[in-house]
């Protein structure tokens, strides 16, 4: 199955790869997902014609989870759209990680010092957790996974 | 897949929710876990990887045993 399709727009083509980086790359420059709106704008492509792509980039290619019964992206794994319960920050620029397991991905893939804010969720403590010079300097806590590695898909939001 | 305060926690947290505890193990192996999983996804040439390669990440950062199988094979 050809799930890399390309159209031809503006003398050039655009592949999905493409707007799946690009996306990627908004998210580590301002913390946030872009819109279908944003994306078509960028590529000039039209935003029926986005949509579209996000849907594949999800269901082909299994590198984007939209919003259920929407075009918005919700995460692009280890990046969460929406606030979570880990807060990701280095210097002036934030992220919001899906989990604990995405919070600190966040930190190696964009390979920045930083740190993650989160609680227990049991307790409330406030828990944080910081990375220096590409280490886990300060390591507050212990890990649980609930859900067995065979089950991490069935329901991402859960996992 | 949470961060908890300590162990008690989290048998506290799963009585109260009627879960099965899962996995527990230390920060450090989740840095290293994080660190390999997700190193291509600024890549433009990134394509999903297959269950056997996520399974040899698994088992390089020592997670292993049923909990941690991906496919029931």
């Amino acid at each position: 199955m050809n799930t890399d399709p390309v159209d031809l727009t503006q003398g050039r083509l655009i592949s999905d790869s493409e707007i799946r980086l690009w996306v990627y790359q908004h998210f580590v420059d301002t913390g946030r997902a872009p819109s279908p709106v944003e994306i078509a704008a960028h590529f000039q492509l039209a935003p029926a014609d986005i949509e579209q792509r996000l849907r594949r980039l999800q269901e082909e290619a299994d590198a984007l989870v939209l919003l259920p019964g929407s075009s918005y992206i919700w995460m692009a794994e280890p990046f969460s759209a929406v606030p979570t319960s880990f807060h990701v920050r280095s210097g002036a620029r934030h992220w919001w990680g899906n989990c604990i397991w995405d919070a600190l991905a966040i930190l190696a893939l964009i390979g920045t010092d930083g740190s993650v804010s989160t609680a227990c969720p049991h307790s409330g403590q406030p828990l944080l957790l910081s990375v220096t010079g590409g280490r886990l300097a300060d390591a507050q806590g212990i890990v649980h996974f609930a859900v067995p590695a065979r089950d991490w898909w069935r329901d991402i939001g859960f996992t | 897949m949470l961060l908890f305060r300590s162990e008690d926690d989290i048998v506290a947290w799963c009585e109260r929710r009627h879960i099965t505890p899962g996995a527990v193990f230390a920060l450090a192996q989740l840095w290293r876990l994080a660190t390999a999983w997700y190193d291509d996804r600024l890549d433009p040439a990134w394509r999903r990887r297959t269950a056997p390669q996520r399974q040899a990440i698994l088992d390089a950062v020592g997670l292993t045993g049923s909990f941690w199988r991906l496919t029931d094979s």
